[in-house]
C-alpha cells in the first residue's frame, strides 16, 4: 500500500472522484417527481428492500425517505453485517479481548453492538435488567480493542506488537473479505488470527421469498458487493417475480433504481438491472474471486436470530485454517459457544431485518429499546432499521402531526 | 530541570523537584506577577463587575497533532467557555496530571504552547498544580485549566433569549478538529493536510458583538459538534432548529475523509468554531464582522430557529428532503463498508 510512486503526479484517471453530477439537485427532483408518477400509475403500495449498510447509510443522510410517495417503502433487509453477525462471534472477540488478554481489532460499528455475555452491575444509558456487553464494554472493563479501518491496520498493530496475540475481528461482506484474502495469500505475522464471520448474503436473499408474510416487491441489490460478486448470484431473484436493481450510492443512482424498480413492477416484468456499470461489471470481479475462492470456502453460517443458512458464509480453508482464531483459541471458541444465545428477551430484530414486520411492531421499540439506549442490533448499527426508523420516523410522525394542527408553518419547513 | 529529561515521582510530591519545576518552567514561561510571587493563592485586582467563571479538563491523544497540542487546547477551551457567555477573559490557572516519565522536553513544549496561546487570547495564567502519577497509571499528560472574566454591563447573551426566527452562524468550516485528531491518532496516511482548528475565540467574540449586540446566544462547538449544540438549544423549547446542508462550510479535505470513513462532519469536534443566533435584522452583521476576522474568514448563515417541529434539530437538504440531526451518542467511530 505504501509503495513509492514512480512519479508524484496522479494520472488525470484516478484524480479525486467528483460526485457532485450524481448529487446534482435538479436531476434528484427530477427523478423525485418521477417517482411519484410511477407510484400514482401503479396505485398500490410498494415495498423495496435493500440489503446494503452504506445504502441505509445514505438514504438516512440526503433523507431520501422523505422525497418519495407514502406509498412506497423502502426498508433495510439483511445487509447490515453487525446486524446479523451472530452473537457467538461477538461474545467470542470480547472473551479474547478480556480472558486471553488479545489485542482485538474490527470495525468501528461492530464495537458498538451487544453480544449475549450479561453485562453485570452496570446499566447503559438507564437501562435496566436483561444488558449484554459489546466489545466497547469490553474495553471498559480493561481488554484491548481496537478500532481499524482495515484488515491491512491489524496486521500493522500485530507486527507493532509481536509479543502480543493480535485478533482481527474480520466481519461484512465480499467488499472486506477480498481485502483479508489479498493479506493472507500475502502473509501475516505469526501472532495476527481472524475472526471469521463473513457473510455472503444471495443465499439469504433466497430463502426470503421463501418466508411466511414476506411481502417485499422488489430488491436494491449492493453496489459495492455486487462489483466483486457479479449479477448472476442474485439471478433467483427476478425468476421468482421480484423486481431488481443493482444500485449505487448517491442519491441519483438511488432513486434512479427506484424508479427502475416501480417500473419493472408497472410493466410486471421483473429483471435484473444493472444501474451501476461505472462500478460493477455484470460477471463481477474475475481476479478477486479467484483469490477469494483460494483462500475462504463457503460453509454454513448462522445469521443473528434468523435462522443456520447453508453456504452463506466464508470459512478459511484448510491450508489457512491455523490463521482461524477457533483454531488458535480453541477453549476460549468452547467457552464463547456456550455463552451464545438469540435476540434478548422480546427484541425482534430478526423479524424487522427480514422485511416481516415494521419496527413499530416490536413491544420494546422506542421504549424499552431507543437510540440512547439500544436492545437489539437494529437499534445500535446506524444502518440498522430500528434506529433509521426511530430517528426518521420520529421526525416524519411529528411533522405529520403538526401538519395536522392546521399549523400555516408546515409548508416552510 | 536540565538534570531531569523525564518527570519522576519526585516532581509531584511537593519537595525540591516540584518547587523547581514550578519556578524553572511554569513560573518562568508564565511570567505573570501573581505567580512569581509564589504564594498559595493569586491575588487578582478587581475586574469591575459581575465575573463569569469555568474550568476544564483536557486530553487528548496524541497530545500534539497537526494545528495544536493539548497546551493551546487547554487555554483555548476555557477562553472560550468564558468568551461565548460575553465576558471578557482575564486568568487562568492551570493543573497538571503528569504520567511519570512523561518527556520534560514535551512538558516544556505544551507549556510555552500555553503561554503563546494565552498571550494570543489577552489571559494570564496566575495559578497553577502539579500532581504526578504512577508509570502506567496516567495517559501522559492531562491539563486542566480554569478562568474567570468579566462580564460588561449589558450583556444578555444565553439559551433563554432564544426565540423562532433567529438566524444561526458558524465561524467557519466545521469538523477539522475531530478529523485531524482521527487522522493523526489512527495513523492514516492520506496524503492530506488535515489540520485543527483550535484556537482562542475571544477577540472574534468582542468583534462580533460590537458589530451585532443583540446576539441572543453563543455556544463554543467542542466534542459532538453542531449536532451535540443544536439538539441542547431545542431540547423541551418551543422551538425547532433546522440546518442548510449546503450552506455549513466543510474544508474540502475534512469533507472527503469523512466521506471514506461514514463519519458526519457535522458530528465532529471542533475547538475553534462557534454557533451564533441573532435577530435577523442583525444576521448580516454579524456575518461581516466575522469574515472580517481572521478566525471568522469562513463564516456562514447555516440555519435558523423554526416555530415547528419544536424540540428538534433538523438538518434540511439542497433537495428540500429533512433528517433528523442526531444527539451523538458514542465517539463516532469508522464504518465497515
Amino acid at each position: 500500500m505504501s509503495a513509492p510512486r514512480e512519479t508524484a503526479e496522479v494520472p488525470p484517471t484516478v484524480e479525486r472522484f467528483h460526485p457532485e453530477a450524481y448529487r446534482d439537485a435538479g436531476w434528484v427532483r427530477g427523478l423525485a417527481e418521477r417517482i411519484q408518477e410511477h407510484a400514482r400509475l401503479l396505485g398500490r403500495p410498494v415495498k423495496l428492500m435493500h440489503i446494503c449498510g452504506t445504502h441505509e447509510h445514505e438514504i438516512g443522510r440526503y433523507g431520501l425517505r422523505d422525497l418519495l410517495p407514502e406509498s412506497v417503502e423502502v426498508l433495510a433487509g439483511p445487509g447490515c453485517p453487525v446486524c446479523v453477525c451472530d452473537s457467538g462471534w461477538i461474545d467470542l472477540a470480547i472473551r479474547l479481548a478480556t480472558d486471553e488478554g488479545a489485542i482485538v481489532a474490527s470495525f468501528g460499528d461492530m464495537l458498538a453492538v451487544p453480544g449475549s455475555i450479561p453485562l453485570r452491575g452496570e446499566t447503559r444509558g438507564g437501562a435496566r435488567g436483561d444488558v449484554r456487553m459489546s466489545l466497547l464494554d469490553a474495553r471498559a472493563h480493561g481488554g484491548e480493542v481496537r478500532a481499524v479501518t482495515s484488515v491491512f491496520e491489524a496486521a500493522r498493530l500485530a507486527r507493532e506488537h509481536p509479543n502480543r496475540q493480535v485478533v482481527f475481528f474480520s466481519v461484512g461482506f465480499e467488499t472486506t473479505v477480498i481485502a483479508t484474502a489479498a493479506l493472507l495469500r500475502r502473509g501475516v505475522p505469526p501472532n495476527f488470527s481472524l475472526i471469521e464471520a463473513n457473510y455472503f448474503t444471495p443465499p439469504a436473499t433466497h430463502m426470503l421469498p421463501t418466508l411466511p408474510g414476506f411481502d417485499v416487491d422488489g430488491f436494491l441489490l449492493p453496489g459495492h458487493a455486487s462489483a466483486v460478486t457479479g449479477l448472476e448470484v442474485y439471478r433467483h431473484l427476478p425468476e421468482q417475480g421480484l423486481a431488481c436493481a443493482v444500485a449505487g450510492f448517491e442519491p441519483v443512482d438511488v432513486l434512479a433504481a427506484v424508479l427502475e424498480l416501480l417500473d419493472q413492477l408497472g410493466r410486471a416484468r421483473p429483471r435484473l438491472a444493472n444501474l451501476y456499470r461505472r462500478v460493477v461489471p455484470d460477471e463481477g470481479n474475475v481476479r478477486a474471486l479467484a483469490e477469494l475462492d483460494d483462500v475462504f470456502e463457503l460453509t454454513t453460517m448462522r445469521w443473528r436470530g434468523i435462522a443456520d443458512i447453508p453456504a452463506s458464509g466464508y470459512r478459511l480453508r484448510a491450508a489457512y485454517r491455523h490463521l482461524s482464531a477457533l483454531e488458535r483459541f480453541p477453549a476460549t471458541a468452547t467457552a464463547a459457544r456456550q455463552d451464545a444465545s438469540e435476540h434478548p428477551a422480546g427484541c425482534r430484530c430478526a423479524d424487522v431485518t427480514l422485511g416481516l414486520v415494521r419496527p413499530d411492531a416490536c413491544p420494546l421499540f422506542g421504549r424499552r429499546c431507543t437510540p440512547d439506549s439500544p436492545y437489539g442490533p437494529c437499534m445500535v448499527s446506524h444502518e440498522g432499521t430500528c434506529r433509521a426508523w426511530h430517528l426518521y420516523g420520529t421526525a416524519r410522525g411529528r411533522l405529520e402531526v403538526e401538519a395536522a394542527g392546521g399549523g400555516a408553518q408546515h409548508g416552510s419547513l | 530541570m536540565a538534570r531531569y529529561d523525564a518527570i519522576r515521582l519526585a516532581h509531584g510530591s511537593g519537595g525540591r523537584l516540584t518547587a523547581e519545576l514550578i519556578r524553572e518552567l511554569f513560573a518562568a514561561t508564565f511570567a505573570s506577577e501573581p505567580l512569581a510571587a509564589l504564594t498559595d493563592a493569586a491575588v487578582l485586582d478587581n475586574l469591575g463587575g459581575r465575573l463569569a467563571f469555568a474550568t476544564d479538563t483536557h486530553s487528548v491523544k496524541p497530545w500534539r497533532f497537526p494545528g495544536g497540542d493539548i497546551g493551546r487546547l487547554a487555554v483555548a477551551g476555557t477562553v472560550n467557555d468564558l468568551a461565548v457567555m460575553g465576558a471578557v477573559p482575564t486568568y487562568l490557572s492551570a493543573a497538571f496530571l503528569l504520567e511519570e516519565g512523561f518527556r520534560m522536553e514535551d512538558l516544556e513544549a505544551v507549556v510555552r504552547s500555553m503561554k503563546a496561546t494565552a498571550d494570543e487570547a489577552g489571559v494570564e495564567v496566575v495559578a497553577g498544580d502539579t500532581k504526578v502519577v504512577e508509570r502506567g497509571k496516567g495517559d501522559g499528560i492531562f491539563v486542566t485549566t480554569t478562568g474567570v472574566g468579566f462580564l460588561p454591563d449589558g450583556r444578555d447573551i444565553g439559551p433563554q433569549r432564544l426565540t423562532a426566527g433567529d438566524v444561526l452562524l458558524v465561524n467557519g468550516t466545521l469538523g477539522d478538529h475531530g478529523l485531524a485528531v482521527m487522522a493523526a491518532r489512527e495513523g492514516l496516511e492520506l496524503g492530506m493536510a488535515l489540520t485543527s482548528d483550535v484556537a482562542p475565540l475571544g477577540g472574534l467574540v468582542e468583534a462580533l458583538l460590537a458589530a451585532a449586540p443583540d446576539v441572543h446566544f453563543l455556544r463554543d462547538l467542542t466534542r459532538g459538534g453542531l449536532a451535540a449544540v443544536a439538539n441542547e438549544m431545542v431540547e423541551a423549547r418551543p422551538f425547532g432548529l433546522r440546518v442548510w446542508d449546503a450552506q455549513v462550510p466543510l474544508d474540502r479535505d475534512v469533507a472527503e475523509l469523512s466521506e471514506m470513513l461514514g463519519i458526519d462532519p457535522l458530528l465532529a469536534a471542533n475547538e475553534g468554531k462557534l454557533v451564533v443566533a441573532v435577530p435577523p435584522a442583525q444576521a448580516d452583521a454579524a456575518l461581516q464582522a466575522m469574515r472580517a476576522h481572521p478566525l471568522g474568514r469562513r463564516a456562514a448563515v447555516i440555519g435558523d430557529l423554526v416555530a415547528r417541529p419544536a424540540g428538534m434539530a433538523l438538518v434540511e437538504t439542497a433537495y428540500g428532503s429533512r433528517r433528523v440531526l442526531e444527539m451523538p451518542v458514542e465517539e463516532q467511530l469508522p464504518r465497515i463498508c
